[in-house]
């Protein structure tokens, strides 16, 4: 089995120009990260800290302003239309098109891989039922709750079995109850269908519950820590959210990091 | 309270919310003012055939042929289709294309300032066919407004929606057909409704120039006839066809837009 390619960002820089002033703002400078096949990676920064930015640059939305972003041995931005079914995404809001039931929204990306109708039907329909949503796939948008709403967008993320899948605070607007529950059933799918998911989030739970990997970003998405969670003993999680909180306020690596 | 008499309660309701009292009454009110001064126009100086009694009205709609109507109604929908098709079109290329909307953005703008009297001299002047003049002038003011509607409405399509889209890498006609087109139905039946209303009203100003046929030139007709009672028989039959077509309209917006909450 083939599997997914790893991710490669090697002297990542971004650059933007605001529109009325003109003036450079340096979202990611010079970011060196792998991620290695199948990993579960959770990118935790403050606001502004460019995590965002590297989630368009990841699903090939921007290009890169010097260095290279690549996946495997191609660029999501210069190679886009090779990625298509590679790579799905998760948002802070389920972004489901409102004029589509549940079930047609699932089945989205496998319409535009040019998947035959009726693999397209079983295909959602098996993701929706997994979700747990197999009562609402005639549902709209409108008539779901926030969490079911949720639940089908993760449905049309995994109905592609995407190499790679991102989520960009995609639970962070839910109730922690429900947001939990998603959050694992998240993981338990990712780590089942062996897709390397980047999971980003300003929630230090959220990072340290979820993530193999929790990759700290520090303003202008400066590598500042790069935590293997396995090497952490369960025990010790309340003091390594405490390092990486510190981490973040003092936009530099807290030493206790690197003694492990 | 069983389902079925649920049923028949949600059944009288709809049918209570459909019935269009208010319109009724406001008809009604009219048609008594009207059917009034047209009794005491002689009284107050005003000549009996210029407010005709509504059984003198009533009289002229046997006139009505409905060989006009048809083809009124044919020149309408026929332009409004080239409108339509023409206005989506140009707006998708002009929302593909930046430099494409700056080049004809000022145009558009300018074929829309341009008077519907004034066209239609354009039109008698261009062209030697009644109908392709009656096409044209319809064309030319009911497209623009397609176009400048269509392409606003895809401005507003949310930004995340489009992010959302773009993250799954749709093909370019993907794009549109599976997200923008469909994004901007609600303000699609919003511009129909209002070119409909505006294609009625050019139509008719069209067809009194030159036509030999259609209610445009029948309203020409009763005017040199100085007939009242009959050009408010094809005023009637005018505001009834647009009635009907924006029923239709709505109708297939009802249905097409049950998504909506």
């Amino acid at each position: 089995m083939s599997g997914p390619p790893p991710i490669e960002a090697r002297g990542l820089r971004k650059v933007f120009h605001q529109a009325t002033t003109g003036q450079a703002v340096v979202a990611i400078e010079r970011l060196d990260l792998s991620i290695a096949p199948r990993e579960v990676v959770a990118i935790v920064g403050q606001t502004g800290c460019g995590k965002s930015t590297f989630f368009d640059l990841a699903i090939g939305l921007e290009a890169p302003t010097e260095g290279s972003l690549r996946i495997g041995d191609k660029s999501p931005h210069a190679d886009f239309d090779h990625f298509r079914g590679k790579i799905a995404t998760v948002f802070q809001q389920d972004r489901l098109l409102p004029w589509r039931s549940a079930l047609d929204n699932a089945r989205l990306p496998l319409e535009l891989i040019g998947l035959a109708e009726a693999e397209q039907h079983d295909r959602a329909l098996t993701w929706l039922n997994r979700l747990g949503l197999s009562s609402f796939t005639s549902a709209y948008p409108h008539e779901l709750s926030g969490g079911m709403r949720q639940r089908v967008a993760i449905a049309r993320a995994f109905a592609v079995q995407p190499d790679i899948l991102l989520a960009d605070e995609a639970f962070g607007h839910l109730d922690e109850v429900t947001a939990a529950e998603l959050r694992e059933t998240f993981l338990a799918l990712a780590r089942e269908c062996g897709s390397t998911a980047i999971l980003i989030t300003h929630q230090l739970e959220e990072a340290i519950g979820v993530g193999d990997r929790i990759v700290v970003f520090g303003k202008s998405a400066k590598l500042l820590a790069d935590i293997h969670v396995a090497q952490w003993p369960k025990a010790r999680y309340a003091e390594l959210r405490e390092m990486i909180q510190s981490t973040l306020q003092s936009n530099s690596p807290d030493p206790r990091l690197s003694q492990g | 309270m069983s389902h079925e008499d649920r049923g028949a309660v949600l059944g009288a309701k709809s049918l209570d919310l459909k019935f269009p009292r208010h319109t009724l009454v406001s008809l009604l009110v009219f048609v008594v003012c009207w059917e009034v001064l047209s009794h005491l126009a002689p009284t107050l100086g005003i000549p009996q055939f210029a407010i005709p009694s509504f059984v003198k009205i009533a009289k002229s709609f046997a006139n009505i042929t409905a060989a006009d109507i048809v083809v009124t109604l044919a020149r309408v929908i026929g332009a409004l289709l080239v409108s339509f098709v023409l206005g989506l079109a140009l707006a998708m290329a002009m929302y593909r294309s930046g430099s494409l909307e700056k080049y004809l953005h000022p145009m558009i703008r300018l074929l829309m300032a341009v008077p519907v009297v004034s066209w239609i001299l354009f039109a008698v002047l261009w062209f030697p066919g009644v109908e392709f003049r009656i096409g044209f002038v319809l064309v030319v003011v009911c497209g623009p407004v397609f176009l400048i509607d269509t392409l606003d409405a895809m401005r507003g399509v949310p930004r995340e929606l489009r992010h959302m889209m773009r993250s799954f890498r749709p093909t370019t006609l993907q794009f549109f057909l599976k997200l923008m087109l469909p994004a901007i139905v609600p303000s699609i039946f919003t511009s129909w409704k209002v070119n409909i209303s505006l294609a009625i009203r050019v139509v008719t100003i069209a067809e009194l120039v030159g036509a030999v046929t259609g209610i445009g030139h029948q309203l020409s007709v009763a005017q040199e006839l100085f007939s009242v009672a009959d050009v408010f028989a094809w005023t009637l039959v005018l505001v009834a066809l647009l009635f009907l077509l924006e029923a239709l309209v709505a109708r297939v917006e009802t249905r097409l837009l049950r998504w909506r909450a």
